[in-house]
């Protein structure tokens, strides 16, 4: 680590260093004129003029913009329709039948991202927990292990979709294997049900390790010797895990799953490489809808797309209230720590 | 390696099999398979010819014809190994003419034989197409797209750590009106991800005039709440003392800020540093809104726009999802400790 | 150089006052303690002569001059913290060098400075370690040391050995007593530990409650505590004090015992204090004070006696050397009636 640490030092720190000398003594006439008030301001700056400008703004126009109809990109050029966006989004003729929407690729976009919500989370959780589980026994090459889960974390949506294409191709090496066993070759992309499935395991494949993590880090804070007490108590393993394990391990559960939720309500990245949203709608979901309506089409619509995004806004925001009042708790709790 | 087999030999209890032992054995070995195996795939592919990419099955290794160099042709001819009446042996092709193909023994280049092509496999050998990972480089854009990626992630890294750490500095260190304000806007916007404010900030983005300009890249994605509730969480550990004994030696709030606060937090910038290189390096959306035009491509909208082409190139494709690959798989070699450690402590990522 | 004088210095925390009104004058080159139970104000008003803490109200004057308006930076005072303070990713040089490259010194006149130093605190092996590798005390002296470099007008000293195991602090309090002989300079320490302030200060100030209850030297302050809170603050074990009926030059306790006053004091009759520190108690057959023994605690060379006199009087008696007495045993006590303190209903001394 420490070579890590002095090619920093050398690259980045010393002519840092050198820039924040200079800025010493203007910044000391600064503090005598301005007070610690206005070292406050000085500090606050840089970050709260970006984050005001590039957050804060676009959420307050967001509203504003939904509300507006047209190709003009600028607010002012807009024409004012009221409700109109929200009102084309969600009417349909008959709600049992999709295609009598009027926006009927937002309906198709809203029911793909439920059921991935659903299935992917529940999936997901699953084989977190089942992964955090044999990590946290397997205490031996505890580092490798982990590794191996959580490498693909880091790599890019992009990346992720790349490989699995590659993988899932029509010729491609799952094929081979299929074939190799004596079984006929899938069209894994081309397949509605696949093609939704593959976005599914491939998420779960990219973003496993991510909640394992967390979740062994819940693991790992309960202490040993709850167990050994119950082991003291000749408690069997299963009842150990449900009276035990699970109880203690639920704050840290629910964090997760609330996180996971959030995440998958956006699904787009790698969804997106792998299937570009088909075929046909079979894997469009809500995000790669707002950017095609907004961005892509040849039928830009910004004020739809800003519309769309609202709800989905509403949902996240719903879940991310939740996840901060779960985490209020569970620091009270002490328990995350 | 006797560490490995007394990991493999453990078991719960050390006597018996239990069947969570079993199951354990068997997840944590197809982990390894289905974690790292298709990223394998993927670089071994990497290497292989267009030729090879389009045979099915695929081979396990790279392989690339073997070719032999033949008195009296000026070119080196394919090796072919030839099983007929006559036995097995090795020919080169000089030409195929239909089924049919023209052969010479290399040892004896003057009598050409004709072979019918169902009695012969061509010979290879394990190699490696470095063509595919050179010419993107030298033919096409990637190079410039690699820079622009490496300027992304380096700048947008520096001014996270700096204006995030002024701004939790000032939220952590000072007492002020509107500062528990401050504080709650920012954990608010922690969760809005960008794709709910996507089209407003377009149009603001564009409004400065950075549509098409790494900048626009950048800007929107500094002023993360995240790197700031972060770096304040952490500088609230920092005891006041220090900063009033800093007072006494006459530092300025500035020169505490910088040679107090800053180093002592260095942990925390380590792990914010490590996640915003990741986070730069590997933005898709926002760039793919923003960029337009090749020459300011990133990687990741490069190779999409690579992977979207009617004509798939798929040999060049997966060299340079290697490259892209590379610096976070390195980054996770060497910093995986911080990783983990700012995952598991504060849900980052 | 170092003279510090306090002007009616208030301070409030919203409405609760911390400080209510300090009048106070630390000498040049004098070692004063500031000495209260927790709570009492003592860090606060510390930290308010070393500008980290702004008065809500009075005048703090260094040297004759206001500096009431100044940063802390700019008062010339050091301060010892409690917890050191030290730049943990600093080396202890570094640690003594920066308040000094802060007001751009010359380098050499820094490493002399800091040569000097360490030589006086014996220092010297440790200057290029960081503070984590020092021990509790050795953290103690480059504490010290960060604050002797700046040559301060005064030293500030916030409770420097409470973070010190027993028989530390006993030793470095003798060291920071020798380093002000050495020094010369003015210096403020503030502990809640009285022990320590008898045996370092040359004046004492006791503060309860925001409000300075006494000034003085230790002994005066042991011998002619100025009130009831003083009295029972200093000295250990704690001074008996009884409370009773004051008539005709003698006092009758609330259990019926009477005792007799000191000779030449004039007590007006009604309710009084009496107090008696247990040193001064001694054996003494028909004394005027009987008790039922209820704990001995043996300390060899002498003894504690916790008894009862009743009616919900307690009684401590140290008496000298090894007595022969077992718990239900009634001793009699008597005293020396020049070494009875007197306060009267307002808790104020009497004479």
């Amino acid at each position: 680590m420490t070579g890590v640490k002095e090619v920093l030092g050398a690259v980045v720190a010393a002519p840092l260093g050198w820039l924040a000398r200079l800025l010493d003594t203007p910044l000391r006439l600064w503090q005598r004129l301005a007070g610690q008030n206005g070292m406050v301001a000085f500090f606050l700056l840089p970050n709260m003029a970006i984050f005001t400008v590039f957050v804060l703004l676009p959420l307050v126009i967001n509203i504003a913009y939904s509300m507006t109809t047209g190709a003009a990109l600028f607010l002012p050029e807009r024409t004012y329709v009221g409700a109109a966006q929200f009102e084309r989004l969600l009417r349909c003729t008959d709600y049992t039948d999709l295609m009598t929407c009027q926006e009927d690729q937002f309906w198709i976009a809203l029911r793909n991202t439920g059921s991935f919500v659903v299935l992917q989370v529940t999936l997901l959780i699953v084989a977190a927990t089942i992964t955090a589980l044999i990590l946290n026994r397997a205490l031996r090459a505890l580092s490798f292990w982990r590794a191996v889960f959580f490498f693909p974390v880091l790599l890019s949506p992009v990346v992720v979709g790349l490989i699995w294409r590659w993988i899932l191709d029509r010729n491609g090496v799952l094929n081979a294997a299929l074939v190799g066993m004596g079984m006929d070759p899938v069209n894994w992309l081309l397949d509605r049900n696949y093609a939704f499935s593959a976005a599914i395991g491939v998420t779960i494949w990219a973003h496993l390790g991510f909640f394992a993590l967390i979740l062994l880090a819940g693991l790992q804070a309960i202490p040993r010797d709850l167990y050994e007490a119950a082991e003291m108590d000749g408690t069997k393993p299963a009842r150990v895990f449900w009276r035990i394990t699970l109880p203690l391990l639920m704050p840290n559960m629910l964090v997760v799953i609330v996180l996971a939720l959030i995440r998958a309500v956006q699904v787009f990245d790698e969804a997106y490489v792998l299937t570009g949203g088909g075929p046909g709608t079979a894997t469009l979901f809500l995000t790669q809808y707002i950017y095609e309506v907004g961005f892509a089409s040849l039928l830009k619509n910004p004020g739809l797309a800003a519309a769309a995004s609202i709800l989905m806004g509403g949902v996240l925001i719903v879940l991310t209230l939740l996840q901060l009042a779960l985490g209020r708790k569970n620091e009270r709790k002490g328990k995350l720590k | 390696m006797s560490r490995v087999m007394g990991f493999l030999t453990r078991r719960k209890g050390g006597t018996g099999w239990d069947w969570t032992d079993v199951f354990t054995f068997v997840w944590l070995g197809s982990a390894v398979f289905i974690m790292f195996g298709p990223a394998l795939w993927l670089v071994m592919s990497s290497f292989k010819s267009p030729a090879q990419l389009s045979e099915f099955p695929p081979t396990l290794l790279p392989y690339e014809a073997q070719t032999v160099a033949v008195e009296g042709y000026d070119r080196p001819l394919p090796l072919f190994s030839v099983t007929d009446e006559a036995g097995t042996r090795q020919l080169a092709e000089v030409r195929r003419v239909g089924t049919v193909a023209q052969m010479v023994d290399p040892a004896n280049p003057t009598e050409v034989q004709r072979i019918n092509i169902a009695n012969r496999t061509p010979m290879r050998e394990v190699g490696f197409s470095w063509d595919n990972y050179l010419d993107p480089f030298l033919r096409f854009d990637f190079l410039t797209y690699t820079k622009n990626s490496i300027f992304v992630t380096g700048v947008a890294t520096l001014i996270t750590l700096l204006t995030n750490s002024m701004a939790a500095f000032a939220l952590s260190k000072y007492e002020f009106r509107g500062r528990g304000f401050v504080v709650v806007l920012i954990i608010a916007t922690l969760m809005i991800p960008l794709s709910v404010i996507l089209v407003p900030l377009y149009s603001i983005v564009s409004g400065v005039g950075l549509i098409n300009s790494l900048w626009g890249v950048i800007l929107p994605t500094v002023a993360t709440p995240t790197g700031v509730f972060l770096l304040r969480q952490y500088m609230l550990t920092i005891p006041d003392e220090l900063l009033e004994a800093a007072r006494m030696d006459h530092a300025s709030e500035w020169q505490i800020y910088w040679r107090i606060v800053l180093p002592l937090t260095a942990p925390a910038l380590a792990v914010l540093a490590i996640f915003s290189v990741v986070w730069r390096w590997n933005d898709f959306l926002w760039p793919l809104i923003v960029l337009s035009r090749q020459e300011v491509y990133t990687l990741q909208v490069g190779l999409n726009a690579y992977a979207g082409e009617l004509n798939v190139q798929w040999h060049y494709l997966l060299a340079m999802t290697v490259i892209t690959m590379i610096p976070v798989v390195l980054v996770f070699i060497f910093l995986q400790r911080f990783i983990t450690a700012g995952i598991a402590g504060t849900g980052l990522k | 150089m170092g003279r510090i004088q306090l002007h009616d210095i208030r301070k409030s925390f919203g409405a609760v006052d911390v400080l209510k009104g300090i009048d106070l004058t630390v000498e040049e080159g004098e070692l004063v303690v500031f000495v209260g139970p927790s709570g009492c104000g003592k860090s606060t008003l510390l930290r308010m002569i070393a500008g980290l803490d702004q008065p809500t109200a009075g005048r703090v004057e260094i040297d004759g001059t206001d500096v009431t308006a100044r940063s802390a930076a700019d008062r010339g005072l050091a301060m010892v913290f409690q917890s050191y303070a030290l730049y943990p990713h600093m080396t202890v040089r570094a640690n003594m060098a920066f308040g000094l490259q802060n007001t751009r010194m010359p380098k050499a006149e820094i490493d002399t400075r800091i040569a000097e130093a360490a030589r006086m605190l014996e220092i010297e092996p440790l200057l290029e370690r960081r503070p984590g590798q020092l021990s509790g005390g050795q953290r103690q002296r480059v504490a010290i040391g960060r604050a002797i470099v700046r040559r301060p007008t005064a030293f500030l000293l916030d409770e420097p050995l409470s973070n010190l195991d027993a028989e530390l602090r006993v030793s470095m309090r003798a060291e920071l007593s020798a380093l002000h002989d050495r020094l010369g300079a003015t210096m403020i320490h503030v502990t809640h530990d009285q022990v320590e302030a008898m045996t370092m200060a040359d004046r004492i100030v006791v503060l309860r409650a925001g409000k300075v209850e006494q000034v003085d030297t230790p002994l005066n302050l042991f011998n002619r505590p100025a009130n009831l809170f003083v009295a029972g603050f200093i000295g250990a074990p704690g001074m008996n004090l009884w409370t009773g009926q004051a008539k005709g030059g003698s006092v009758q306790l609330d259990n019926g015992a009477t005792l007799p006053l000191p000779v030449g004091l004039a007590v007006p009759d009604g309710a009084v204090t009496l107090g008696i520190r247990p040193q001064h108690l001694r054996p003494e057959v028909g004394g005027p004070l009987r008790a039922e023994v209820r704990l001995i605690e043996a300390l060899g060379p002498e003894s504690v006696v916790h008894a009862d006199m009743g009616a919900g009087n307690g009684l401590l008696a140290v008496l000298p050397g090894q007595p022969d007495l077992a718990r239900g045993a009634v001793i009699e006590l008597g005293y020396d009636p020049q070494s009875v303190h007197v306060f009267g209903a307002d808790g104020q001394r009497l004479g």
